[in-house]
Parts: C-alpha cells; structure tokens; sequence
C-alpha cells in the first residue's frame, strides 16, 4: 500500500512539473525514411498530431471526420495533420492501401515499435495533440464522434498567437 | 505518511531543478485493476486473491543528446488473471535504459525494444495487455554510415518477469536504400539483412546446440502505386520441445517466407501477403517453445488476418501457428496461407456514392497446415513447400460504411469464418473439427448537440458447432468528447429446445471512461467471456470471469 501510495504521489508531484516538449523519437515515413516528429511538425505553424491504427475503428471514425473537413480547415487557420500509425508489422502493410483508399490527404509517418506512443505515454489510441512551437499546447485520448469541432476550437485558438 | 509526501517532496524539488536546466521530464503512470467476484451463472468462483491490480510507472529524462528512464511496476497484490506466472506478486524496477542520440549514432545501454525488419528474425516490445515485456538488457548500437545505410548491433539477455533469461541474445540488422545508392529513379528499391543468435549452455546435454541463429534478407520496391517486398529467413538447427518436455535427441531447422504486394492510388488500396513458416518458433530459452503466455519470444509471428473489433467477431480469431510438433496425439510442420485486404471509395456524388461517398472494405484470409509426412516414432517429417495441409482458418469479411447525413452515420459488416476449434479453444489442432460462423453487424452513430452522441450496434453470429447461435447489443452515450458511457450484452441463447433455458448465458458489461488532457479513468462492471485475447495478431487466453475492473492512465 505504502508503494502505490509514494507512486501516486510521486505521479502527482510530475504532473505538475512535466513539460510538454515533444520527445525526440525516429519515425518512418511511408516510403521507407527516417525523420521525426520535430521536423515534420516544422512544416507548419501549427500541426495536429494523431496517433492512430488500421485497426482501431474510433481512429478511423476520427480521420474520417476531419477528413471531411480538413480542406476547410487548411484554408482557414493553415493547420496540418499528421497521422501516425502505430500499427506493428502485422497491420503497417494495411496503412498505405488504407488512406488511399480512404482518399485522406494526411501526411503520415510510421511508429511500427511504438517508440513515439511510449514516449507521449499513450495507453490508447487514438491520441490526439496539439503542436505548436515544438510543444503540445493540447492533447485528447480517444474520439467520440464531435470530438472534431472541439479540436478546432484549440487549433483556431492557437493558430491567432 | 508525512515522510512519505516529504520525499516525494524533495524529489520533485530536485527534479524542477534539473527540469529548469533545459532538461525535460516525460512518462506515465497506468494501473489495471480489477476486483473479482463469485458468479453461479458462469460456474465461475473468484480465487482468493480477488483484488489484483497491474500498476506501472515510468519515468523518463531528456538533456540534450541524452535520455534516460525508468520503469517501476508492481502487480499487487496479485497479477490480473490470466497473466503469467512470471509476474505474480511481483514488483520492482522492470526496465531501466540511458541513451544516447546524436545525428548518426545512438547508443543505449539497460533495457532496450527494438525490431529487425518485419519482426520474423526479432522484435522486443512491450505490451501491458498482453503482458508482453521481452526488452532486452544490455546494449544497442545504430549507426547511420551515410545517407542511403545504416546498421544496428545489439548484445543482452531477455527480460523474463523481473528477471532475464540465461541465453544471450546478439543481433546485427543492416539496411541499404539501393535507388539513392545507385542513383535509381524509376524504383525505390530498399535492401535489408539480418541475423540473430541465441547462445545458451548446453548443460549436461552435449547434443544440444548452444548456438542458435535466424539469417534473413529482405529487398521492398515502390514503383509508382505498385510496391511490394520479400523476406526470407531460415532458423539454425534446434532441439524439439513440446510442452517443456525434451522430444527427441533429433535436431530441425526452420524457415520463413514472406512475399507482400500492393496497389494503392486515391480512393482504392489493394494489398496482399502470402507467408510460409516451418517450425520457425524462437525463443530465448529452447525449454520455453510454445508456452501459452508468450514468455520469452524473440521473433514476432503475428497471425496475419483481419483484426476485428466487434464483440461477436472477436470470438473465433487466429492465432498463428510456426511451431513443429511431432507426437501421436499431433503433427504439425507449421502454415501456410495468405490474406487480401481491398479499400475503395464510391465518390461523391455518383448514385451509390451519395452525398458523402461510400467507404468499402473487404478482407480474405485462409491459413492453413503444411502439406508433410510425418514419422512419430523416428520423429521425422519432410514437408512440401505448398500443398494440400489441413485447413486452420478461412476468413471472409466485407464492411460498408456511410455517411447519410451530418449527423447519421452506419457501418454494416458480414463475415464469414472457418477456424480448426483447438487454435480456438485450446488442444490437439486437426484432431477437434472446425468451427463455421457466419456474423453480421449493424452499427449507427448519430451526433447530437455539444458533441453529445449515440452509438448503437446489434450482431449476430450462427453457427451449429461450438456453442451455437448468439446476439449482442451494443449502446454507446457519449455525453461530450471527455466523459461517455456504454453497456452491452453477449447473449449465447443457442438453439431453442437444445439446452433447455438454464444454458442461455448472458456476458453483460456496463461500464464508462473519462478522459481529461493527460489522464483517462475507465471503469466497468461485468463478465468476462473466455478466450482469445488479442493485440496485433498476438493472443493470451483469458479465463472466463466476473468482476468489476477500472483503468488509470496519467501521461506526463
């Protein structure tokens, strides 16, 4: 009992400490090269981030969503979206016949060993953040449909700074 | 607990400060827990322990090129049920690593996830509902030589609970981009080796081979919207064991084959894989092969078929199967077969399209034993590279999804499933007969006001084997993008006259999340069916339970 507690305290007490810098990891693009988030987020001034799987049906709800939308959006407030898959190998040859046959205009990476979903501590997918100067300004787990409208209110809000 | 709250104190203190210096913290807290209760209705009677929870936190610090972390975690005062026994009441520090990451090189000693190419030769990782963590400790080098090649080498043992295996662990992956190399611009043409040893003592059995590797080269192609790959392994001489027990003094290599093909333009995607694996298991004790929990894997043999997601179709799933077995009971070399997933878009617009667009998606797998002769007593075997092996799994699935209006949307799913009842449900393969199951699945969605919505599916599955028919339900009320709630119900109500009434089971679950910036609290109320338990291809079995179970995840 003692250890969970000094855990949760210990949770508590980084909590309030953590700074939402974005961690250094490699990721793939869908051709083969490496890169990381960093740079790909540099393209623009402000970018969303999702992390998402060919399995994961919210995620998809939620790509799907934006996708409707998402020429609108650019237009408006010049935001980007990259969509990273975290499928391993068993799923990652599904993602490119995926999103061409889903006709999403996403740019997308790939996390196949997980290493970003480990290191933005993603229990779940889909994750969705905010970036904006190198740093996450939001961050939201899960999707419900909706959700969408919602993470354009952030990306409005911080696309005007 | 005033000391308690001090320390943390103090620690936080050091911490900011180290924080302030351009330094960063990142990690997480999760715990899983669940309190078990008795159920007549499931025979099910909850084992003494009936409080158990898996509890992780980890911790990470970034300065300049380097990193280091950590991960503390206690099952306490019991794992969750069905995790192996490997992890039981334990706790402790899990894994621990220091790295280094300039532009061409990175380094990293302690505990380290890495995959060679698809997984076949070796993969590491970490999966808390599987409770998979085969990191391996020691060290790890990657090394970019220039812009086209890179390399990876590695050296340690594998993480087995709180412990790691006796067997070391070498590997070397390199990888070649031959069109920038070669200055090729019709084709992006990507070249990748590995090879991976096990060194583990012989002991007083001088037959055994303490060396045991896996070498394999893959090339992958982009051509335009055609793109495609090839990998080739093969598995060094290894003893033969079946459930823990030494089969005979006869030693038998292995391979795999993986060929993948595609077509992907806008608003249609083929894909397709074909896979051969013969006795192809590695693990990092040879005593280990086989063992249900996946306790000390090297290599990643994911069942390559559609992952499904609903309540009914996640009842009768794959679970691959690369090991050789030799015994009067069952024969078996490995498996063979292929899968073909197809997306397409109907455009807006056109007649089937419909204001939207129509988004299809169809799916075909078959899997299946590898044609061979089998001589139990000499414990010998020859198998043919494709024939006519038994049939362990044939799946066909189709999935239509529409957008009606803005605010209702459906998804409509029909599948049509083979699976050989042992890879279901456990025992000799080949020996209990098939399952056949057709499912069909209707789901709508319909956006309310704030981000409120409703989210409803019913499913049906019938089959005659097994147990028999069953129905599902599905409501879903998200009262805004943080906070929703859901309860449903499998009912296995079989065939009527057949059991009587007393059989009819009902598997309900009510249950709801909350999730707010970095943390999410899920918790739910129900039963637990019995099975397969699957993520990216790869199942541990979970008995059957009655319980209420709640989930924490603080990201930071």
């Amino acid at each position: 009992m003692k250890k969970i507690l000094f855990t949760l305290a210990l949770v508590v007490s980084f909590a309030g400490i953590s700074q939402e810098k974005l961690p250094a990891v490699s990721l793939e693009t869908i051709d083969g090269d490496s890169t990381t988030i960093q740079n790909a987020a540099e393209k623009s001034d402000i970018t969303i981030v999702s992390l998402w799987a060919t399995w994961c049906v919210p995620c998809i709800k939620e790509l799907d969503a934006i996708s409707d939308v998402y020429s609108d959006w650019q237009e408006e407030t010049g935001v980007s979206l990259i969509a990273v898959s975290v499928d391993d190998s068993r799923t990652v040859k599904r993602v490119k016949p995926l999103i061409n046959g889903k006709g999403w205009d996403y740019e997308i990476l790939l996390d196949t060993n997980n290493d970003l979903k480990r290191a933005l501590g993603a229990a779940t997918v889909p994750l969705t953040v905010l970036i904006k100067d190198n740093k996450i300004v939001y961050r939201h787990s899960g999707y419900s449909p909706g959700a969408e409208d919602e993470l354009y209110e952030y990306v409005k809000k911080y696309s005007k700074k | 607990m005033k000391k308690l709250l001090l320390t943390a104190a103090l620690i936080c203190t050091i911490f900011s400060s180290f924080a302030q210096e351009g330094g960063y913290f990142f990690g997480g807290f999760e715990s899983n827990a669940q309190w078990l209760l008795d159920d007549d209705g499931i025979n099910f009677v909850a084992p003494e322990d009936n409080l158990r929870a898996n509890n992780y936190f980890q911790l990470n610090y970034s300065l300049g090129k380097f990193t280091a972390g950590i991960q503390y975690e206690a099952y306490l005062p019991d794992a969750l049920l069905g995790y192996s026994p490997v992890y039981e009441n334990g706790n402790g520090i899990g894994t621990y690593y220091l790295n280094y990451k300039a532009d061409k090189l990175d380094v990293t000693g302690g505990y380290f996830y890495e995959q060679f190419g698809s997984g076949l030769a070796l993969r590491s990782w970490e999966d808390r509902q599987l409770g998979i963590n085969n990191s391996i400790r020691g060290a790890r080098v990657k090394y970019a030589i220039n812009e086209y090649s890179d390399f990876t080498a590695l050296y340690g043992q594998q993480r087995i609970g709180f412990e790691v295996s006796e067997a070391t662990i070498q590997g070397l992956d390199a990888n070649v981009d031959l069109s920038t190399a070669f200055g090729i611009e019709a084709v992006d043409l990507r070249f990748g080796a590995s090879y991976v040893n096990r060194y583990q003592n012989q002991g007083t059995q001088t037959f055994l081979p303490s060396n045991v590797s896996i070498a394999g080269a893959r090339l992958d192609f982009v051509a335009g919207s055609v793109y495609g790959g090839l990998e080739v392994d093969t598995k060094s001489k290894d003893a033969l064991f079946f459930e823990g027990e030494l089969v005979s003094e006869k030693l038998y290599d292995g391979t795999a084959m993986q060929v993948n093909l595609g077509y992907a333009q806008k608003g249609l995607g083929i894909n397709g894989t074909f896979r051969r694996l013969e006795n192809f298991n590695f693990y990092a004790d040879r005593q280990a092969a086989g063992n249900q929990f996946n306790d000390q894997v090297v290599n990643y043999i994911p069942a390559l078929s559609k992952t499904q997601d609903y309540l009914l179709t996640n009842l009768y799933v794959y679970n691959a199967q690369p090991g050789l077995v030799i015994e009067q009971a069952e024969q078996r070399a490995g498996e063979v077969g292929a899968q073909v997933d197809v997306f397409y878009t109907i455009k807006k617009g056109s007649t089937l399209g419909g204001k939207y667009g129509t988004k299809i998606a169809a799916n075909f797998s078959y899997w299946g034993g590898l044609d061979a002769e089998y001589n139990v007593e000499n414990r010998f075997y020859e198998a043919k590279f494709i024939g006519s092996g038994s049939r362990f799994y044939r799946d066909f699935n189709f999935e239509i999804k529409k957008k009606w209006t803005p605010k209702f949307s459906s998804v409509g799913t029909y599948q049509n499933v083979y699976i050989d009842k042992a890879i279901s449900q456990g025992g000799f393969v080949g020996t209990q007969g098939e399952i056949q199951a057709q499912i069909a699945v209707i789901e709508g969605t319909y956006k309310l006001k704030n981000s409120q919505s409703i989210r409803g599916v019913v499913q049906h599955l019938w089959t005659e084997q097994d147990r028999e028919n069953w129905m599902a339900a599905v409501v879903e009320y998200n009262f805004s993008s943080r906070f929703s709630m859901y309860v449903y119900d499998n009912w296995n109500y079989r065939e009527l006259g057949y059991d009587g009434e007393e059989s009819q089971i009902h598997y309900y679950s009510v249950g709801g999340s909350y999730t707010e910036g970095r943390t999410r609290l899920s918790m739910n109320y129900g039963r637990q069916r019995g099975g397969l338990i699957c993520v990216g291809g790869v199942c541990r079995v979970v008995p059957e339970s009655n319980g209420l179970s709640a989930s924490l995840n603080i990201s930071f």
